[in-house]
């Protein structure tokens, strides 16, 4: 396995007062499934868009693919091969749908990165209709983005990702608001792309997919720092951790008239042998 | 783990009958419907844009020539008789397009009195521009002011005036049904997208057609915002305190749709962009394209012939 993302001693403060991310040391393997896991708030979302490099660390480094990433180098207006090459090997899909969805058809979504990474017109549209089949969205492929419903706004975010083939998917709450059946649906498409050995983070709190989608979990602690970093079904099944990083708590619970007390997940959930 | 006063239930108690109130005050809820109602019509009126009619199978840099080129040659034409028959060759147009001709002609007269009303009114009466009496008003007698401006003796609507007033009119609403129309047949994406054939820049019409996205999304915060307030209200506020509800709402706005753009920046940087957006090109100039903008521009040619006089009718 050659490594796709390096992170040694990353620390990332908003506006130079709020602690995002604390001591960050992570490594991520070509073609492992990943989640992170913690807390609102607890630097998840600031990670991806940091794997992402949308934003850079305030110290420590950060290597991609081999090579540092530079904010000099990723922000700057002149043509860079390594930018190119990154930003078509990584792709990254936002917990906000609305963020993503700036174009003003479901098609133009879809088609707008592999247009900007200089692929040619013809081509993006036999992708993209392609595509549009496969996720089931093929008939709203002229739709404003604002017409659509939430798991349609999901699915053109994610259409939209995919769109340039990318080597590494991040993908910020994928499940949040999203209804069971599109969940389930959406699992199912993880587990299709992690078998065809793309590599993919998916930040959650959501405990119920996490083993479902990957095989390593790493757990984000309250203070920013990484609190675990191990198998996904060793991390799912220590209670202790995820009491100590606040995933679950106990619970009063009412059976009838009966009232008793037990471990539960945030948010609703109901492992059968809690019971 | 909750309050002793949160264990407290309220006793049910007889209120008394509620009092109808006539009139309301409630300014807000009624200007954002407003707003919101427009909006609902614009993406209601997209529809118009998907029927089989002529100017829907036009292409969109073909119509937004051409009505550019009929929205300049009516606003400079002066004869009354011309701007109706161009008013009606308009309504002909959307009436080809399978476009109701009422819901038409109510949508593009219910702003007219807003753009033109205004200007055109005064003009009908002598105190602005004398001419001969057609309808008498009011009689001040000699010596009559107002604040400082002197006024006539009499007070009417004169003949020019009110020849100028409706050549006025006439001339904004075929200019407005125009534009209207051309709105109407076409889906907004590939409106923005045809501005570049007049040479606007990419960038611009890549910024307009998303202002134009993230308007609806605004709109349904400030709606939710307007709801969410109103389920908490217990008592109406005063005009004041509504004011100032909106002056804060106004902030948290501003400050949402800065976070927001940068988001959206961001999200278009992983997907590639740095500063030279690609687009796609969904255009397909056939013969009747052709046909129909040299059609349009002859039209406009001469109406503009007509109106500096080289062509008398």
């Amino acid at each position: 396995m050659s490594t796709i993302f390096e992170l040694h001693d990353v620390s990332y403060t908003y506006l130079a007062r709020f602690p995002a991310l604390s001591d960050i040391n992570l490594k991520i393997e070509r073609g492992e499934q990943v989640c992170l896991i913690g807390t609102n708030g607890s630097g998840k979302s600031t990670l991806l868009s940091l794997l992402d490099a949308l934003i850079y660390p305030t110290s420590g480094s950060f290597h991609a693919f081999g090579r540092l990433v530079e904010e000099e180098v990723f922000d700057s207006l002149s043509d860079d091969a390594f930018r190119e090459e990154f930003r078509r090997k990584v792709a990254f899909v936002f917990q906000n749908s609305d963020v993503q969805l700036f174009s003003s058809t479901v098609l133009e979504e879809i088609a707008f990165g592999p247009l900007q990474l200089g692929m040619r017109e013809e081509d993006v549209r036999g992708r993209s209709e392609e595509l549009m089949e496969m996720m089931g969205i093929a008939k709203l492929s002229s739709r404003a983005p604002h017409t659509l419903s939430g798991g349609e706004k999901k699915k053109v975010s994610i259409a939209s990702a995919l769109s340039t083939n990318p080597q590494v998917l991040l993908l910020d709450e994928p499940t949040a608001g999203l209804d069971p059946r599109t969940q389930l649906w959406l699992i199912e498409l993880i587990q299709e792309l992690g078998d065809a050995g793309k590599t993919i983070i998916v930040a959650t709190h959501d405990l119920e997919t996490v083993e479902h989608i990957s095989q390593r979990a790493i757990v984000m602690g309250e203070d920013h720092r990484i609190k675990a970093d191990r198998t996904a079904s060793e991390v799912i099944q220590d209670r202790d951790l995820l009491l100590s990083a606040n995933l679950i708590h106990e619970h009063a619970h009412r059976h009838g008239r009966r009232l008793h007390t037990h471990i539960h997940p945030h948010p609703g959930h109901h492992p059968e042998n809690e019971h | 783990m909750i309050p002793s006063w949160m264990k407290v239930m309220d006793e049910a108690v007889a209120l008394p009958p509620s009092r109808r109130l006539k009139g309301s005050s409630a300014f807000v809820k009624k200007t954002l419907d407003g707003i919101l109602t427009f909006f609902q019509e614009a993406m209601i009126s997209e529809g118009y844009a998907k029927r089989d009619g002529l100017l829907q199978g036009l292409d969109a840099r073909a119509k937004l020539i051409s009505i550019l080129a009929l929205v300049f040659a009516v606003s400079i034409t002066r004869d009354l008789a011309v701007l109706a028959v161009v008013y009606g060759l308009i309504l002909l147009l959307a009436y080809m397009s399978r476009i109701e001709i009422a819901f038409f002609i109510k949508r593009v007269w219910l702003f007219i009195p807003l753009f033109a009303g205004v200007i055109a009114v005064p003009i009908l009466f002598n105190v602005f521009l004398p001419g001969d009496p057609l309808i008498h008003i009011a009689n001040l007698g000699e010596g009559a002011t107002l604040g400082p401006f002197h006024l006539p003796e009499s007070i009417y609507i004169t003949v020019q005036g009110a020849k100028t007033t409706t050549i006025f009119t006439l001339r904004v609403a075929t200019a407005v049904s125009a534009v209207v129309l051309l709105f109407l047949t076409t889906p907004q994406a590939l409106l923005f997208k045809s501005l570049r054939s007049l040479g606007v820049p990419k960038v611009y019409v890549l910024t307009t057609s998303m202002a134009y996205r993230y308007i609806f999304l605004f709109m349904e915060m400030i709606r939710d915002l307007h709801i969410a307030k109103r389920s908490r209200s217990i008592k109406s506020l005063s005009v004041l305190d509504e004011q100032r509800w909106v002056g804060g709402r106004i902030g948290y706005m501003l400050i949402k749709s800065l976070d927001l753009s940068e988001k959206v920046h961001m999200a278009m940087v992983s997907r590639g962009f740095n500063g030279d957006v690609v687009i796609l090109h969904d255009y397909r100039l056939r013969m009747r394209d052709y046909m129909a903008t040299a059609g349009f521009l002859s039209l406009s040619l001469a109406l503009t012939l007509i109106s500096f006089d080289y062509i008398r009718i």
